[in-house]
């Protein structure tokens, strides 16, 4: 078998290539592109979406979907900001409360999530997507459609703070990209979401709790969905509804361009690290050499498709909806 | 009287109960101007969630739609000032295409369609991007009223909007009762591994189905353009959850094949009642999109035929 590449190692190292091709494409078309200055630009737009894209990508290993993360995101992010207000508006007071606080609101989401999911034999597409709605349509009640702003200096440290070059929300990110993979391989949650993903029917007749493993993989997205809120507001440093937007086609596109499969039981968080620096190198080396911004979203939706394509062994699907 | 036999008619109960009990609480509401008015206000959300229909009824979903609307606006206003009327031609056409390239990912690529109709949304908010060059354009009036003023008006105490969402529904209807085309699509939604095996080409009704979806998006956000007269890349923004709602109230579950436009037609009137009646019972509008996710929720729970899933992922 050695020497010949199938179509399963091309399908495995293909985002790292692809990734690979696009930086030298984007550092030939300009040579600034590959700076630490725009290196951090692009670590700096990919860690929130990370966080996201590293969430959904637990629940896509089960092959279900969670499409809620832009309500969960705002939500999480406004909850923070009015708690982190309230208590002090510094870290270094009792406020640093709130960020625990937008976790278990991420997993209180996750869960209701998984519950309407789960319990009321709802597909996940589709009463994930319910309760992003909700979710938004909370923040948006929570707001009343405001902005709310964090001035806190510690907190906004997460930006402007830099080790290296690169700030302390990227390391913040890596650190929890770290404990994804912790998750993922070395605890039996992890490898129920693979047991599930690669075939639920086995998983359920070998003594699995299916459901229980996929409530708590949407309850495990809903605090990773709250991480990168966190991650979002300390960016800007104004947590509001549009915290949430976009993230939904961003990971989701992360997720699958990276390599894991919407079928289930392939992949994994390093996959979705591959998959979201792909997709923020096509951004930031589109506007680099000066191509408009808004074929971005054109351009991803082109990828995620050739993505699934090539992902899908057609042999063993008979149909789709 | 089982509940089985008593699902297919809860729609119109549904909207009936509805309409009484506002009608109570504000006698206004029911003036007929006030239920004319707000059945035109609804018109483009009526189209969009007729297209929507098609593309539930064969067990997929159209996340495209709002994209494709919001495009439309764009091309409407882009294309008035040189092709006239024609404008509206470009932009059916424009629908049709999106909605038959995203058929064709899903059917021939294998691609599940709320993947497909995602990444074609973003081509289509892009399109739309590029061509308004991300601003919000503004119609000619005098154009817009050489063009497309029989599009917005009154005749016999009715608004035109209202007449071109009936045309829609009627045309709809002949082709989902009477035509071979709306029996393969029943096949399809009933049970689409018979439906191949009987022989039908259930690829092609389903690129067909998809189509349809963005023809009509697109013909919705061409009336919302004309109405607003001018257009812009999120012009038809917050059309997207209504427009799934107003399909599965209406009684045409998530996994297809029963339901139907008609049913649309219900489902986006509880819609418009259920707008209304937050305005008279002065329910904070913010509360609106809360208040429609949990509706859907509750529909989709209400109305999904589970024996058709052996599996729920």
């Amino acid at each position: 078998m050695d020497g010949i590449v199938t179509r399963e190692t091309l399908v495995k190292w293909a985002p790292l290539l692809v990734l690979l091709v696009l930086i030298l494409f984007f550092a030939v078309m300009e040579p600034r592109f590959i700076s630490v200055r725009n290196m951090a630009r692009i670590a700096i737009a990919s860690a929130p979406a990370l966080m996201v894209a590293v969430g959904v990508t637990f629940i896509i290993i089960m092959g279900s979907i969670d499409l809620s993360m832009e309500g969960t995101v705002s939500v999480s992010a406004v909850v923070f900001a009015f708690a982190f207000l309230a208590m002090g508006g510094t870290v270094l007071s009792w406020a640093w409360l709130a960020l625990p606080l937008a976790l278990i609101v991420g997993a209180v989401i996750g869960l209701i999530n998984g519950l309407v999911h789960v319990r009321l034999r709802i597909p996940s597409f589709m009463a994930s997507l319910a309760m992003g709605f909700v979710g938004t349509g909370f923040a948006l009640l929570l707001t009343g459609g405001d902005r709310i702003r964090i001035e806190d200096e510690v907190f906004r440290g997460l930006l402007t703070e830099r080790w290296f070059g690169f700030p302390v929300m990227c390391y913040v990110a890596l650190l929890f990209l770290f404990i994804a993979w912790f998750i993922q391989s070395r605890t039996t949650l992890g490898r129920n979401f693979y047991a599930v993903g690669g075939g639920e029917e086995l998983a359920h007749a070998s003594g699995l709790n299916v459901d229980r493993v996929r409530v708590m993989g949407f309850m495990l997205a809903g605090v990773f969905y709250a991480v990168g809120a966190l991650l979002a507001v300390g960016r800007i440093g104004i947590a509001e509804t549009a915290t949430g937007n976009n993230f939904m086609f961003i990971s989701i596109t992360s997720v699958v361009v990276g390599g894991t499969a919407l079928w289930g039981g392939i992949g994994g968080v390093w996959n979705t690290l591959i998959g979201v620096l792909i997709v923020n190198v096509i951004g930031n080396g589109m506007v680099v050499i000066g191509l408009p911004g808004y074929v971005q979203d054109g351009v991803l939706g082109l990828l995620v498709i050739t993505a699934v394509v090539l992902s899908t062994d057609r042999k063993s699907v008979s149909f789709v909806k | 009287m089982s509940l089985e036999r008593i699902k297919p008619h809860l729609p119109w109960i549904t909207l009936l109960v509805l309409v009484l009990i506002v009608g109570i609480a504000d006698s206004n509401f029911l003036r007929p101007q006030n239920l004319m008015a707000m059945v035109a206000d609804i018109m483009p959300l009526f189209i969009m969630a007729l297209g929507m229909t098609f593309a539930i009824y064969i067990g997929g979903i159209d996340l495209s739609a709002q994209s494709v609307a919001n495009m439309t606006t764009v091309v409407a206003t882009v294309a008035l000032p040189t092709f006239g009327i024609s404008a509206a031609l470009i932009c059916i056409v424009a629908g049709l295409t999106f909605g038959a390239v995203s058929g064709f990912i899903t059917t021939r690529l294998l691609v599940p369609s709320f993947v497909s109709t995602l990444a074609i949304g973003g081509v289509a908010y892009s399109t739309a991007q590029y061509l308004s060059g991300q601003r919000a354009l503004y119609m000619d009036a005098t154009l817009r009223d050489n063009s497309f003023g029989w599009m917005v008006g009154n005749s016999f105490g009715i608004s035109h909007e209202i007449f071109i969402g009936a045309a829609l529904l009627l045309i709809m209807l002949f082709l989902q009762h009477r035509t071979t085309f709306g029996r393969a699509l029943k096949a399809v939604g009933a049970g689409e591994l018979a439906a191949v095996a009987s022989g039908l080409s259930v690829a092609r009704i389903k690129i067909i189905a998809f189509a349809l979806s963005g023809m009509l998006a697109a013909i919705a956000g061409l009336l919302f353009a004309v109405k607003l007269s001018g257009g812009s890349p999120t012009l038809a923004n917050g059309f997207l959850l209504p427009a799934i709602v107003a399909v599965l109230v209406g009684g045409t579950p998530l996994t297809g094949g029963v339901g139907g436009v008609l049913n649309t037609l219900i489902g986006t009137l509880i819609v418009a009642v259920i707008r209304s009646s937050m305005l008279y019972f002065e329910i904070d509008a913010t509360m609106q999109q809360m208040v429609f996710g949990i509706i859907l929720i509750v529909a989709i729970a209400a109305t999904i035929d589970r024996s058709k899933m052996r599996i729920v992922k």
